[in-house]
């Protein structure tokens, strides 16, 4: 946002006290960052309590009627209704005026006005972007082109309206497209907030930042996998021991989260525990509000990342030679002890990367948490939803920030992976190269 | 050799544990740590019980909405608001019917108001109107384009038009309504019919109002259908064209306070809060909301 407008709209002599403006062809403008406050260089007042009100209200206060009407800053406030696009009613009081000293107010009022109607417009339609003929008037009761335009009126106690009324109508709005307001005051009495720049505006996005999707994700993948690893294992040494045909469906099933879209995942997770299934009311007569909070998100990562678990593991386990657990017997070793001693030390490798695999699913998972859980910040807003929410609010920054998390997160997962990996795979080279070994010794033997 | 591997392993999946559950405290700490702050602002005031209020509105109200909130809370400490929850109207009566938890609902449109009172959850003597607002086709700021009149958007030089999907969005049906005034769509309901070929293949449709607008302020689409009031809460688009009051039905935001809420008083306090508040007031006229 440009703090500091540059413009070029020459001052006359005169115009300003002082004899800097003599000399003075640009006049230097702040804005607060609020776009409430705006002074100049050069001026002696400045304008304070600024509202641009796009819209009035044809609303009546107590059975009364008042008049399409837009709020002012206060009594001694200023209001310029834009009549259409080529009128402007621009009604100043006489405390205002009496600032203004002798000057024009399409001079510095009107320089004031335009920087902080135009941070205020937001694309809407600009003051300076129409060719405006402004008519100023101190008189609390205008009439122009059948509307009656009154300002200062005190609706209810306190609170202060300019108002738009046709005669015989209940609906003034066509009388006017908006209108600003505000207080003209002394310019040593306004306090303009400066935008951060720089390191500073960096440190204040860090500091404005909502980290909590980060502990969201953490904590959701957390508690998940503990529930992956611990079903994800079970599973794979159950189906592992079945029946090939009823292992064959089963593993389908197992296995069908991996390759169903999260958005399938997470309709029939909403199908099953919604609240106008049997399974969601019973799941509510005993207490559990299980959709749109925590642990649907827990349960959706669990679900879509429990096929990656449970795949690793059946994969190692199935990869184990059945001819050792056999050796194993033959010593007389228990079967806890098989799985404990020599099935596990097996297969950890694999089971550890299939765990770390599963973790970074359920830490990217969007679509089933989305379904069953929601967006709710704090509670089930994880980093990739928090992504896609904060793009489309506008916050480009924000999702930005996230993604660049997610990626550098990724990576780290990836890197870990890898070098489990090769750490493991050094291990079984130098097996293999004492095999190899042997191989040859027994050659040489029998050559 | 083997022995020491066991060993590893072991320690390995212990210290993977601790990491996991020493990450859960961690986090669930820092998590309820605004909680723990929260009481003590309460308690200054006499007596009051803490009340949380959540609210689904309509997703036009994303930006003005959290400000009349915290006016609320600053006139009624005791008053905090859950994260409100800003969708298509559509989505949110949705999200009633499936089992989630509101006190207040405000739409953008009569007709997903009308479908939340038929699914039994809304209590129909807290209905009200309580906004208008207008239908504008917006394009990016600073854009060189130029919409004359509602016919120019089969303009060729327009080949992506972002409107708001009518299955939930209530800005997609009044845009539709329009669309279907000059032939371009098929049911003048805005619902259910099919866009015209001469615009079927350029239309964007989006899941709620704000992404059309933000599909046009990335220079994703040329030109798309929002609300005035998205202009204002949205950098980067602007007006092109505003839609003719006549050739869609009257856009009114109406809210109600659900059966089920457990603060029903203090919701419907909110409701005439927001219509009946002068500061209130000031912040819908900032953001193009008229009160009704």
């Amino acid at each position: 946002m440009a703090l500091c407008l540059l413009l070029a709209t020459p001052v006359p002599a005169g115009a300003v006290e002082g004899s800097q403006a003599q000399t003075q062809t640009q006049a230097t403008i702040e804005v607060s960052r609020s776009g409430t406050d705006a002074r100049a260089e050069g001026l002696d007042f400045a304008i304070s309590d600024f509202s641009r009100l796009n819209k009035g209200t044809n609303k009546e206060y107590e059975g009364a009627y008042f008049g399409y009407r837009y709020p002012m800053a206060s009594e001694d406030a200023f209001a310029v209704v834009v009549i259409d696009e080529k009128t402007a009613l621009a009604y100043l009081p006489q405390n205002a005026l009496n600032r203004l000293a002798a000057q024009d107010p399409s001079q510095g009022f009107a320089i004031l006005l335009n920087a902080l109607d135009e941070k205020a417009s937001h694309g809407g339609t600009m003051l300076t972007s129409m060719e405006l003929a402004y008519e100023y008037t101190s008189e609390r009761s205008v009439e122009r082109g059948g509307y009656r335009y009154d300002f200062a009126v005190e609706v209810e106690p306190g609170h202060y309206y300019a108002t738009v009324t046709k005669d015989g109508s209940t609906d003034g709005s066509a009388g006017a497209l908006f209108c600003d307001t505000g207080r003209v005051i002394p310019a040593a009495d306004v306090f303009i907030e400066q935008e951060p720049v720089g390191f500073a505006a960096f440190a204040e996005f860090f500091t404005s930042l909502d980290l909590r999707p980060f502990w969201v994700s953490l904590r959701t993948s957390a508690v998940a996998i503990i529930f992956v690893f611990v079903l994800g294992l079970l599973a794979a040494w159950w189906s592992q021991r079945m029946g090939t045909r009823l292992k064959g469906v089963l593993d389908s099933i197992l296995t069908i989260p991996l390759v169903l879209p999260p958005t399938v995942c997470g309709f029939l997770l909403l199908v099953l525990f919604g609240n106008s299934t049997p399974v969601g009311r019973w799941l509510l007569a005993h207490g559990i509000e299980l959709i749109f909070s925590w642990p649907a998100a827990v349960l959706a990562a669990t679900v879509v990342s429990f096929p990656l678990m449970y795949r690793t593991a059946r994969g190692a386990f199935e990869g184990l030679d059945p001819s050792l657990g056999d050796a194993a017997r033959t010593l007389g070793w228990s079967e806890p002890r098989i799985f404990l001693r020599l099935t596990m030390p097996l297969v950890w490798p694999s089971i550890a990367a299939g765990t770390v695999l599963a973790f970074a699913r359920a830490m990217g998972e969007f679509g089933a948490t989305l379904f069953v859980a929601g967006n709710y910040p704090g509670v089930t807003q994880t980093m990739p939803i928090a992504i896609y929410f904060e793009w489309m609010g506008g916050h480009s920054d924000v999702a930005t920030f996230w993604v660049l998390v997610v990626i550098l997160f990724s990576f780290v997962v990836i890197l870990f992976v890898n070098g489990y990996a090769s750490h493991t795979q050094r291990y079984r080279r130098v097996s293999a190269d004492e095999t190899d070994a042997v191989v040859r010794t027994r050659r040489e033997v029998t050559r | 050799m083997k022995k020491f591997k066991l060993l590893r392993s072991v320690i390995a999946v212990l210290s993977v544990f601790a990491l996991v559950f020493s990450l859960v405290a961690c986090a669930q700490s820092k998590v309820e740590e605004p909680q723990t702050e929260a009481p003590p602002a309460g308690d200054t005031a006499p007596a009051p019980d803490p009340v949380e209020l959540q609210i689904f509105a309509a997703n036009s109200l994303e930006k003005a909405l959290p400000e009349v909130q915290a006016l609320y809370t600053q006139a009624h400490p005791e008053v905090t608001f859950a994260a409100t929850q800003f969708k298509a109207s559509g989505d949110l009566v949705e999200q009633i019917g499936a089992g989630a938890t509101a006190d207040l609902l405000i739409t953008a449109s009569k007709g997903s108001m009308d479908t939340a009172v038929e699914g039994g959850s809304i209590d129909d003597t807290t209905r009200i109107d309580m906004f208008a607002n207008d239908l504008v086709i917006v394009k990016a700021k600073g854009a060189d384009i130029t919409v004359g009149s509602l016919e120019d958007v089969k303009s060729d030089a327009f080949s992506k038009i972002a409107i708001g999907d009518a299955a939930t969005v209530p800005a997609g049906q009044y845009a539709n309504q329009a669309l279907n005034s000059i032939g371009l769509y098929s049911s003048d309901t805005g619902k259910d019919g099919e866009y015209d070929a001469a615009i079927a293949g350029k239309v964007v449709l989006a899941d709620k109002v704000g992404t059309a607008a933000n599909y046009v302020a990335t220079g994703d689409c040329q030109i798309g259908f929002v609300y005035t009031s998205d202009i204002y809460r949205y950098d980067g688009i602007e007006t092109a064209f505003t839609v003719p009051a006549d050739a869609h039905k009257a856009i009114l935001y109406p809210g109600a306070v659900l059966k089920a809420s457990a603060n029903a008083d203090v919701a419907n306090d909110f409701l005439n809060f927001c219509l009946t508040d002068p500061g209130a007031q000031s912040i819908w006229s900032q953001y193009g909301f008229e009160v009704l």
